[in-house]
């Protein structure tokens, strides 16, 4: 059984690559059945993953595949099983999807070739058994992503954001780089497991100006991983790539994009080991989350809105690193992986309604999110705060104490229970003026709601802790790595409540008086609207960085005579 | 010594001692010879450093890295093929007196070379395959090369790759020896030179696969041809894995 546990883990990744190379090679051949060999091998992968999952819940352990060389060696651990599942299971719906979608583009097979190939590179990823293997496969993927996202050749802005992909991810894909040489330089081994018990062995080492080796690392790495997951001000590209076909756009989302929360969760022996790192990655994830939300509110198209909520979510996964709750980043990745790949390969669906129904429903729903008339019947004022506050604070302290008892004492577990109380608050308030029969009733629904999802995920989320961190040291190690003084955490913690309730007295007051009101402050919110509409001028200024950088270089050759 | 130096700073081009270089290639018509000089150029470059005595000094290091810069920006709005390829010749090789300064041997110093030497060779070729076909190799003069040319189009995204030091290509894993050869502040300025040879070869890219095939169809590689080239790509990539597989 233990043989079979050390082949599986290639599999997944061989079959893919073994269906690109059989596609490349007898495409001629195959013509349009190359998509149903690719279908197969997906299937097959599929299930490989899965029974290697299956395996290892049985009686594994993680354990580390040499290939025999300097580099090339896979790690069979609970992070690198469930992403291969993941990744296996997002890119087999994709294949599937694909088959009839892109069967009137141009460039059929050489689509499925890049896909199968795309997908061999991310399982290479998040298998990967050391630095240079992680490196070949960190790098392959931001090439093949620049081509499968300008697959439509004849369309300029398609190969114009499939540039700005890959440039920001080549600008991501060198700190990386240098993380790598560091480690290797300091440690002398490129095996993972074995550098990460180096790592514990000697936290303190130090490397180039005699800087902290953990701390250098943590930061190069968290840099890299910035890049990959569309973090502020590094997101641009991500709404952009809608320009390629939707299966890319869903993959992409639902997996690519991911890398990054993946990376993070890579280097967790190592980040448990930093100081201040994983307050940068929770004040960037902060930023990105608020920047992401805000953007996706403004947009008319359907396609970048998902884009913008993507970069939002992206967000909210390094917020949870930051905090330290490193599991329940790769919980996010997997859910919002899943929704949003659904998301997008409905969203060509729902486009085709759209456009055939011109009339949208009227319905209750409707007439409360577009004409916003308020209900004549619903609950008492008082009542609906006292359950809004009170409700979501009551089941999410109840649902981590039943799992952890010591949980709600992490300074990063408070945060979260913070945001997930303000979110439900959220939730319950507006929901409160919806129209309906019985108020009483409704609100007892969305309560219960509320409570079924919030203990659900708590209780899912705590699984998934154990499964992939099932030594409690290293839980709590990043807990305390992820923490702030005393006093740093409670002026945070006052900032957040007093910038929540702000918002909701602002939105309170725009929604008892909505007409409008010159002067200063709707000159202020104009302004707003019009930073957020140009996207916070991000791309111009890339754009006009771009332009000097040539400028230089046109200018450079002119004087050089051209040789 | 002196003499000597200065002769492998010819042929292992440091700016502006890398003009003879360039010129030399843009002067060539024939593609065969072009891909004969860049073969061949770096190795002499090798033996004569191998020849000279002295150790190589910071300064020349620095005087490498300030040149690979150099032509790594200028390689930004170049849309010749040729002069492409030979400009990131001079780039590339320029970095082999970052190994050599830090006591790599003949073998890993010809090794350095031929993987950058070699994708730019191959370039020079394709250039001159479609200059046969469209009277000149310039990116963004014709597009739609990937649907029009496919064969011609796949081996040249392959050998910019390769010439970029993509991955499994040789050239990444030298990348990864020099890296951790040098001393961390070169490192800084490696990483920005590979980060302006990646734009530079898909602007490259760019121009010649992408966007409406505007010229009258001309016939693809033949499959000799292009069974030729791709010997040659997986020879470079195998070679690669075997001599310098790890990098590090």
């Amino acid at each position: 059984m233990m043989n079979m546990l050390s082949v599986l883990p290639v599999l997944p990744f061989a079959l893919f690559l073994l269906s690109s190379v059989t596609a490349t090679l007898f495409s001629a051949r195959l013509g349009r059945r190359v998509a149903r060999l690719s279908v197969v091998f997906s299937v097959l992968a599929t299930m490989a993953a899965l029974l290697e999952l299956t395996l290892y819940l049985r009686e594994g352990e993680p354990h580390w595949l040499s290939s025999g060389a300097a580099w090339g060696s896979l790690c069979l651990d609970p992070l690198s099983i469930i992403m291969s599942v993941v990744v296996a299971g997002i890119s087999l719906v994709v294949h599937v999807y694909s088959v009839r979608y892109m069967a009137e583009e141009p460039g059929y097979g050489r689509f499925y070739i890049l896909l199968d190939l795309m997908t061999a590179a991310i399982l290479l990823m998040v298998a990967a058994g050391d630095l240079v293997t992680l490196l070949v496969s960190w790098h392959l993927v931001g090439i093949v992503l620049y081509f499968l996202l300008g697959h439509d050749q004849t369309r300029q802005a398609s190969q114009r954001y499939a540039f700005w992909a890959l440039i920001t991810y080549r600008i991501g894909d060198l700190p990386l780089v240098l993380a790598a040489v560091l480690l290797y330089q300091s440690f002398g081994t490129l095996a993972l497991p074995e550098l990460f018990g180096r790592i514990a062995a000697h936290p303190d080492a130090t490397t180039l100006l005699g800087l902290p080796l953990t701390e250098t690392v943590g930061l190069l790495v968290a840099l890299s991983a910035f890049a990959r997951s569309a973090q502020f001000p590094l997101h641009n590209w991500l709404p952009y790539t809608m320009e390629g076909p939707t299966p890319v756009s869903a993959l992409m989302h639902a997996g690519i994009v991911n890398a990054g929360g993946f990376l993070i969760n890579r280097f967790a022996p190592l980040f448990v080991h930093t100081q201040s790192v994983l307050h940068l990655v929770f004040a960037v994830g902060l930023v990105t989350a608020v920047l992401g939300s805000v953007l996706m509110l403004t947009q008319n198209d359907i396609k970048k809105s998902l884009g913008y909520s993507t970069m939002g979510q992206m967000g909210f996964m390094f917020v949870e690193c930051g905090v330290g709750a490193f599991s329940l980043a790769i919980y996010h990745l997997i859910a919002h992986g899943l929704f949003k790949g659904t998301m997008f390969l409905g969203a060509g669906g729902v486009i085709g309604d759209a456009r055939r129904h011109d009339g949208v429903p009227h319905d209750d729903v409707y007439t409360f999110v577009v004409e916003r008339k308020t209900d004549a019947s619903r609950l008492p004022w008082l009542v609906a705060v006292t359950i809004t506050v009170v409700v979501p604070l009551a089941i999410l302290g109840f649902s981590h104490w039943l799992v952890s008892g010591h949980f709600v004492g992490q300074q990063g577990a408070v945060i979260l229970l913070f945001f997930g109380w303000a979110t439900g608050a959220q939730l319950l308030l507006a929901t409160h003026r919806l129209q309906a029969d019985s108020p009483l009733r409704q609100m007892a629904m969305i309560i219960l709601s509320l409570a079924i999802v919030v203990v659900a995920y708590t209780l899912i989320e705590h699984g998934f802790g154990l499964f992939l961190y099932p030594d409690s040291a290293m839980r709590d190690g990043l807990y305390a790595a992820a923490s702030v003084p005393l006093g740093v955490f409670g002026v945070m913690m006052g900032i957040l409540t007093v910038a929540i309730v702000m918002g909701w007295l602002a939105t309170y007051s725009s929604k008892s008086a909505p007409e409008w009101r010159p002067g200063r402050l709707a000159r202020a919110r104009l302004m707003l609207y019009s930073l957020v509409s140009r996207e916070f001028y991000v791309a111009d200024v890339h754009g006009q960085l771009t332009q000097l950088v040539l400028a230089a270089s046109r200018k450079l050759n002119l004087l050089a005579r051209w040789v | 010594m002196i003499a000597k130096l200065f002769l492998a700073a010819v042929f292992l081009p440091l700016y502006p001692l890398s003009i003879p270089q360039n010129a030399l290639v843009m002067r060539m018509k024939s593609p065969w010879l072009r891909a004969i000089l860049l073969l061949v150029w770096p190795q002499i470059g090798v033996a004569v450093l191998q020849a000279a005595p002295a150790d190589i000094s910071n300064g020349l290091v620095i005087w490498a890295m300030a040149s690979a810069g150099f032509y790594a920006l200028r390689l930004l709005t170049v849309r010749d093929l040729g002069l492409w390829a030979s400009m990131l010749a001079s780039s590339a090789l320029a970095l082999v007196w970052g190994l050599a300064a830090n006591g790599a041997d003949v073998w890993s110093l010809r090794l350095f070379a031929l993987s950058f030497s070699l994708p730019a060779a191959l370039l020079v070729l394709l250039a001159g395959q479609l200059t046969l076909r469209f009277g000149a190799a310039y990116s963004g003069l014709y597009g739609g090369l990937a649907d029009s040319q496919p064969r011609l189009a796949a081996l040249l995204v392959s050998s910019v790759l390769a010439a970029i030091a993509t991955p499994l290509f040789p050239g990444f894993f030298g990348m990864l020896t020099l890296l951790h050869t040098l001393d961390w502040g070169f490192d800084f300025g490696l990483l920005l030179v590979w980060l302006l040879w990646s734009w530079a070869g898909f602007l490259l890219l760019q121009g010649f696969l992408f966007g409406p095939v505007r010229q009258a169809a001309r016939p693809d590689l033949s499959g000799r041809a292009t069974a030729g080239f791709v010997f040659l790509l997986v020879v470079l990539v195998l070679a690669g894995l075997a001599l310098r597989g790890g990098g590090l």
